[in-house]
């Protein structure tokens, strides 16, 4: 068992962190953009370590720094001992649910994630034609719920794109689903997300290759799915990855771009979790020329929009990712391009004035870029 | 202020009851947490701001503590009278490099680390790197005249401010020196520098940097004795040679840390560096997709020992094996209770066992062309001095884990050991007597080890680590608190100023006497021109605290 | 009698005798009671008396006696100093004076060789312990010798103007520790150590307030090891801001050098000679550099100044020319005397050209010539030094001077340019606050 997982695993990293001078405090943009010492990775997990001690009763506010983390693991890349306080603190809001005293701004989430699935199931439905989606195919593209609601434009892109690469093969997954599950464990509601898999499993099992448009979701269904005992054979690949297999065909047939260079921001959840970050930048230098952030690969800071921080915590959210442009800002402005919904959302949000984001599709595609939600 | 930057929230007011005062992480091992807390915390964005907290706290005679990173090890940052904590660190930029006169301006709470990156990507540097780069804030280092593991090239951070902009006590925005140099009266930068927020809240400062280094040499090289490495380090500062750092460690530093005996060069890689854990760890299939909250009585067993095995806790904890047995681990525990017998055995056995003497570290950085011609000058130096060189590798090994060491603290304190550190400085003619005086002090409680660093032409910094047992937990705290009262009381005795870098804050403020004797008049004529109502963290820096704890009522939101 | 039964009997002259000896009281030289009397204090009338202390316990007695008899005690040294403004003059009103010279307190308490520290009385004068500690081969620094004519308390009671010297820093930083007497007749020591982190700097409260805080009676100084090598080498730049240039370039390499000026022509021509820059070089400069240290180093540092003068299109000139500036720098040939210069200001590196520029042409513009010369070199800027001079070549004074400065400082200003002297008052109210907390009585230097 990946020592991390396993109990004696972490209560070493509890206890760890719980006498560390913060070492990685630096790292945390939960920390660095609220400025708070509770919502410091040593003090977060501190707080967890004291809570499963029994030193301290489990209250909604007692549990409240559970929850200011996106689960980024910027901290894990900076700590020596290797602790993963992103996965550990999934784990603790687990355990505040199990003794009601679970986030108050996350109260009745099991129905308000059904609600919202049927919800943009139907949006999608209605979106697209019909005859994009197939119940099974070869490759199946999977948006992923942020991009529902949040990027229909980035995803009518993506569908653009396989057009353009001859790629007919691709059919968007239908079925009664349109989120992989990540919200729930970031809600602590592992019962629920196990229930959730094995149906978007059951949806998946068709196509031999899925293409996913979330960042998170890859490492879910990559990973935290089998570890949920539910199995997946289909192969599974951020739409990032996809891209860079289309190379061949996507050059034959490329817009020219009116920029002369773009940055790229890599989504922590593609960067430190899926190990994607060579791929996107492939794909869009044979485009543009590619500039680096400050910050970036597997050194990428996070936009603020995982672990339901923005349900949770709205303003820390902002402020990280208003955080994240601000040297994009400072350089006199540019085009940031990501891979993944929620960054882009979550940036489009907060970009200051002369910073466009755009979704790695969309750029691709070439959509002229514009700021603001989608 | 608004809701968004003030916080009355228990958690919070919790998070800031603490820093990394050792003693605190005694007690909180043995689930004692920290009793003192503030009434409230406040995020200031502004200098405005600040004075306008401080002009409330005066009318209202309640305490103020300022914040930044929280990783003094004295205790400064306590709240022991209650009253509002200043949370600087929303005051976090910084605002202007100017190459012309190689200075900038930067606000007090900004994380050193960030801060030396955005130094860095202009290609400057401050040149200061303190172990606690990651985790400590710029005001934080004013605050405490902190110094870097390079001090001796750049200084320590007093030696690099050319000004400072500070809220004084009575609610006045002052800035000292700046671009004019102030030619009369008091140099008042230097006198608020080391204040540790008894006078005032700094919350910003110009301070000067250097370009980055185009090289940077490092080298190890071993000597005889530490008799003859203090003799080697001064031989090559009074020669007029600056190089950037040097570090002398003693037989016993140097057997558990840098020989290969007990694992001590190789271990602390084999546990893997930060590079290890780029990518998320994958579950295994069904065991879960999140980790496994242990139950409540369940304590993660220590990592097993001989005694040297404990005392290789600051090399190589992290490798030993997961599996400890209650014997072994009671066996560690029986001969801390005896640390006399330790040292004394240990120091011996070091020097036969190993044959290794003392183990020198020596780096130097700068511009190409005259760093090259000065290295190879300290290096003649030092082997003229009887140093043996040991080539470039051990030089490299201690910059690549130079920040490791606040790693250890977590291994050794859930093995039921607490460590510390006292750091004492002199010039060299006092400097040997300081060394076997403070030492002497400690074995009495704890097994201790030391190292040289921080050199000058004058003198010499010495850091001494000990370890000893952390339960039963009124035993070890009064084993803490003897250690303290007779280390620094040795350390005075000796002739040596009782810190280098760390500070005074609750820890050492009995100790103030004895340091400055009468001047102590003109420490508290200062505390009482710039803080008349003894606002500003009473308590601390050894003054005597002239303000009622605050009242739980009357702390309101402005 | 003793101290007391005279003090009461009003007779300060008489409890002072009894406390340093009749031979070391004296009526005050003239210049010195003219100058504290003439700020708005009628003359005569007051008594003052000029008092040699011996020691420490001498001083306190002193002050003591002061305290009680509500005398003013201002320190005198060695005169070398031009005494500052009083900007309290009204505080001598009515009160006996008592100067107090501290040169009896003269001795070099303990000199530490093994730490090249030197634990000395406030009233040796910096010559005096070169001249000490010389055949030990230890010096105090690069400092020229005109500072070094002052007592040590003298040094310390202000904070050296402008920039420092690469090597060596500001006189006061060699400062590890202080002794002085307070106003109640208590003595302090400042704990002495390489650099702590014990609270403030007390230290740097007792240097720098003009003997208002406390009564300097004893330091302890670093002391450097003369060095192994030393190089003296000139260069001639096409002008002197390529010279200004050239020196920001060999600093930027790190370069120490022990000591470094660059000449405008006409300077140069007056300190250096004519045959420096001969006639229809008018533009040239001169850059003079002494280097020093392990001989490797010494000579890393002369060849970065040598190449960055190169770089800057200079050409090297006679060592024997450096040689010359080194020898009356170092007090050990007298040149000419020249007027001391009138303006002198700091300005960073990429402002130096400006000022410079401005400066002449204000001169050209009033019809006043002028030299100028920089030196104290550091990282983030210099000190310039400007003298001006009528049609004859003679040093402007008076009138014309007055009227010319305030044209050229403002001049300098505008391109950004800093006048030494400037000062900033952000926390006068807290010196002064200070001062009433250690000297309720006011008896330390109060006209100051």
């Amino acid at each position: 068992m990946p020592e991390v997982f396993a109990s004696d695993g972490v209560a070493r990293q509890l206890d760890e962190c719980t006498y560390c001078p913060k070492m990685c405090r630096f790292s945390c943009p939960v920390s660095e953009a609220s400025g708070r010492e509770q919502y410091t990775p040593q003090a977060k997990m501190d707080r967890l370590n004291q809570l499963r001690r029994g030193h301290i009763p489990w209250t909604e506010k007692t549990s409240d720094p559970l929850y200011a983390c996106t689960g980024c693991r910027q901290c894990t890349t900076q700590c020596m001992h290797g602790n993963e306080p992103g996965l550990v603190l999934l784990a603790g809001r687990a355990a505040a649910n199990a003794r009601s005293a679970g986030h108050p701004a996350l109260a009745g989430y099991p129905e308000r994630f059904r609600s919202r699935e049927q919800r943009l199931v139907d949006i999608l439905r209605e979106h697209l034609p019909a005859e994009r989606f197939e119940d099974s195919a070869p490759v199946g593209f999977w948006p992923g719920c942020d991009a529902i609601d949040k990027g229909l434009s980035d995803i009518d892109a993506a569908l653009r794109l396989f057009d353009r690469a001859g790629a007919t093969e691709v059919k968007v997954v239908a079925g009664g689903q349109a989120c992989a599950g990540y919200p729930l464990l970031a809600a602590g509601l592992v019962d629920m997300f196990r229930w959730q898999a094995t149906r978007v499993a059951a949806a998946l099992r068709p196509y031999r290759t899925v293409v996913i448009n979330c960042s998170a979701c890859v490492y879910t269904l990559r990973a935290q799915y089998p570890a949920e005992g539910v199995a997946l054979s289909s192969e599974i690949l951020s739409l990032a990855e996809y891209l860079d297999r289309l190379e061949k065909q996507l050059q034959e047939s490329a817009p020219s771009c009116a920029l002369r260079s773009v940055y790229y921001h890599d989504p922590c959840y593609l960067a430190r979790y899926a190990g994607v970050v060579d791929e996107p930048r492939r794909v869009l230098s044979r485009m543009v020329e590619v500039r680096e952030l400050a910050g970036s690969r597997t050194d990428t800071e996070c936009c603020g929009g995982a672990g339901l921080l923005p349900k949770t915590m709205p303003e820390v959210a902002d402020a990280m990712a208003r955080a994240r442009l601000r040297q994009v800002a400072a350089r006199g402005g540019g085009t940031v391009v990501t891979s993944c919904a929620t960054c882009a959302f979550m940036l489009k949000r907060n970009a200051p004035s002369g910073v466009i984001v755009q979704d790695l599709a969309a750029m691709v595609a070439g959509e002229p870029g514009r700021s603001g939600p989608g | 202020m608004g809701e968004r930057r003030l916080s009355q929230r228990e958690s919070d007011l919790a998070s800031y009851g603490r820093d990394m005062w050792p003693r605190l992480l005694i007690g909180i091992r043995a689930g004692e947490l920290p009793p003192d807390r503030p009434h409230v915390v406040v995020w200031p964005e502004s200098e405005r701001e600040v004075a306008a907290i401080v002009r409330v706290a005066r009318d209202l005679r309640v305490p103020i503590v300022p914040y930044g990173g929280g990783s003094g090890v004295c205790g400064g940052a306590v709240p022991i009278l209650g009253g509002i904590t200043v949370d600087l660190k929303r005051m976090n930029e910084l605002s202007s490099v100017d190459r012309d006169e190689m200075v900038c301006d930067v606000q007090a709470g900004m994380n050193g680390e960030r801060f030396e990156r955005a130094l860095n990507r202009r290609g400057y540097t401050l040149g200061h790197f303190p172990s606690s780069i990651y985790c400590s804030t710029v005001g934080g280092w004013l605050a405490c005249r902190a110094a870097g593991q390079m001090s001796t090239k750049y200084g320590k951070i007093e030696d690099r401010v050319a000004g400072l902009t500070v809220v004084t006590g009575r609610g006045d925005v002052v800035h000292t020196d700046g671009p004019i140099r102030a030619e009369r009266g008091p140099n008042w930068t230097q006198l608020l520098l080391g204040s540790e927020g008894t006078l005032g809240i700094i919350t910003s400062a110009r301070l000067r940097v250097a370009p980055t280094p185009e090289l940077r040499v490092l080298r190890g090289f071993e000597l005889e004795s530490v008799a003859h490495g203090v003799e080697a380090i001064r031989r090559v500062m009074q020669r007029g040679l600056r190089p950037a750092v040097v570090r002398l460690y003693d037989e016993l530093d140097t057997f558990i840390n840098h020989s290969s005996i007990l694992g001590g060069k190789k271990s602390a890689r084999s546990h893997g560096g930060p590079a290890d854990h780029m990518f998320a760890p994958v579950p295994l299939p069904a065991q879960g997709a999140l980790p496994h909250i242990p139950p409540r009585e369940h304590a993660a067993p220590a990592p097993d020992g001989l005694v040297g095995r404990a005392l290789g806790l600051f090399g190589g904890g992290d490798t030993a094996r997961r599996l400890a047995s209650r014997l072994r681990r009671e066996a560690v525990s029986a001969a801390l209770s005896r640390p006399r017998l330790v040292n004394s055995l240990a120091t011996p056995l070091a020097e036969r066992v190993s044959r290794h003497g003392c183990r020198l570290i020596v780096g130097l950085e700068g511009s190409r062309i005259r760093t090259g011609v000065e290295a190879s000058l300290v290096f003649d130096e030092l082997e003229r001095a009887g140093a043996t060189d040991q080539g470039e590798e051990p030089g490299r090994e201690w910059f690549e884990r130079r920040y490791a060491v606040s790693y250890k603290m977590s291994p050794t304190f859930r093995a039921g050991l607490f460590v510390d550190t006292m750091e004492v400085a002199s010039t060299w003619e006092r400097l040997m007597d300081l060394y076997r005086a403070v030492k002497h002090a400690i074995a009495q409680h704890a097994v201790v080890m030391a190292h040289f660093s921080h050199a000058y032409p004058e003198g010499c910094s010495i850091y001494f680590t000990f370890v000893a047992r952390s339960e039963p937990v009124r035993d070890a705290q009064r084993a803490y608190d003897a250690i303290w009262r007779d280390g620094l009381a040795a350390a005075s005795r000796a002739g040596g100023t009782i810190s280098h870098h760390h500070g005074i804050g609750m820890l050492k403020g009995q100790a103030m006497a004895a340091e400055h004797r009468e001047a102590m008049t003109l420490l508290r004529g200062l505390k009482a021109t710039l803080d008349p109502d003894g606002i500003l963290n009473p308590g601390k820096l050894g003054l005597p605290a002239s303000i009622e704890p605050a009242p739980p009522d009357e702390v309101t939101a402005p | 009698m003793s101290a007391l039964a005279a003090g009461l009997a009003g007779d300060l002259g008489g409890a002072l005798e009894a406390i340093v000896g009749p031979l070391n009281v004296r009526r005050p030289p003239p210049a010195l009671a003219r100058r504290f009397a003439a700020e708005g204090a009628a003359p005569g009338g007051e008594p003052a008396h000029l008092v040699q202390p011996g020691s420490p316990s001498e001083v306190a007695e002193i002050l003591l006696l002061a305290g009680r008899t509500g005398a003013a005690v201002i320190p005198v040294g060695n005169g070398t100093r031009a005494a500052p403004a009083q900007r309290n003059p009204g505080a001598l009103i009515g009160r006996p004076r008592v100067f107090v010279d501290s040169r009896r307190m003269c001795h070099v308490l303990h000199l530490d060789e093994t730490s090249l520290v030197v634990h000395v009385q406030a009233g040796l004068t910096a010559l005096a312990l070169e001249r000490i500690v010389a055949p030990r081969g230890l010096s105090l620094g690069d400092f020229p010798p005109q500072v070094l004519g002052s007592t040590i308390g003298g040094l310390l009671s202000v904070r050296t103007p402008g920039k420092s010297s690469p090597r060596h820093g500001f006189i006061e930083e060699a400062v590890l520790g202080v002794s002085a007497v307070l106003a109640d007749g208590r003595t302090v020591h400042t704990r002495v150590a390489p650099r702590r982190a014990s609270g403030p700097d007390l230290a740097r409260a007792l240097c720098g307030s003009e003997g208002t805080l406390g009564f300097l009676t004893a330091a302890v100084l670093r002391l450097y090891r003369r060095p192994e090598a030393r190089f003296l080498a000139a260069h001639a730049l096409p002008s002197f801001e390529d010279a200004l240039a050239a020196v920001r370039l060999a600093l930027r390499e790190e370069a120490a050098p022990a000591a470094l000026r660059v000449y405008d022509a006409a300077e140069a021509r007056a300190h250096l000679g004519d045959e420096v820059c001969p006639p229809g070089r008018d533009e040239q400069a001169i850059l003079v550099v002494a280097t020093a240290g392990p001989t490797d180093l010494a000579a890393c540092d002369r060849d970065l100044v040598a190449s960055a003068a190169a770089a800057m299109g200079g050409t090297q000139l006679d060592e024997k020319l450096a040689e010359v500036w080194w020898r009356r720098r170092t007090g050990q040939e007298r040149g000419s005397t020249l007027p001391v210069p009138m303006i002198q200001v700091t300005a960073s590196p990429k402002r130096q050209p400006a000022v410079y520029r401005a400066v002449r042409v204000a001169c050209a513009g009033l019809g006043v010539g002028l030299r100028a010369h920089a030196s104290r070199f550091e990282a983030d800027g210099a000190v310039l030094f400007f003298t001006l001079m009528d049609g004859a070549g003679q040093a402007l004074a008076g009138e014309p001077l007055e009227a010319a400065r305030a044209m050229t400082e403002a001049a300098a200003s505008a391109a950004g340019a800093v006048l030494l002297g400037s000062e900033n008052h952000d926390l006068d109210p807290y010196a002064r606050d200070l001062r009433r907390g250690l000297d309720p009585k006011g008896i330390l230097n109060p006209g100051l």
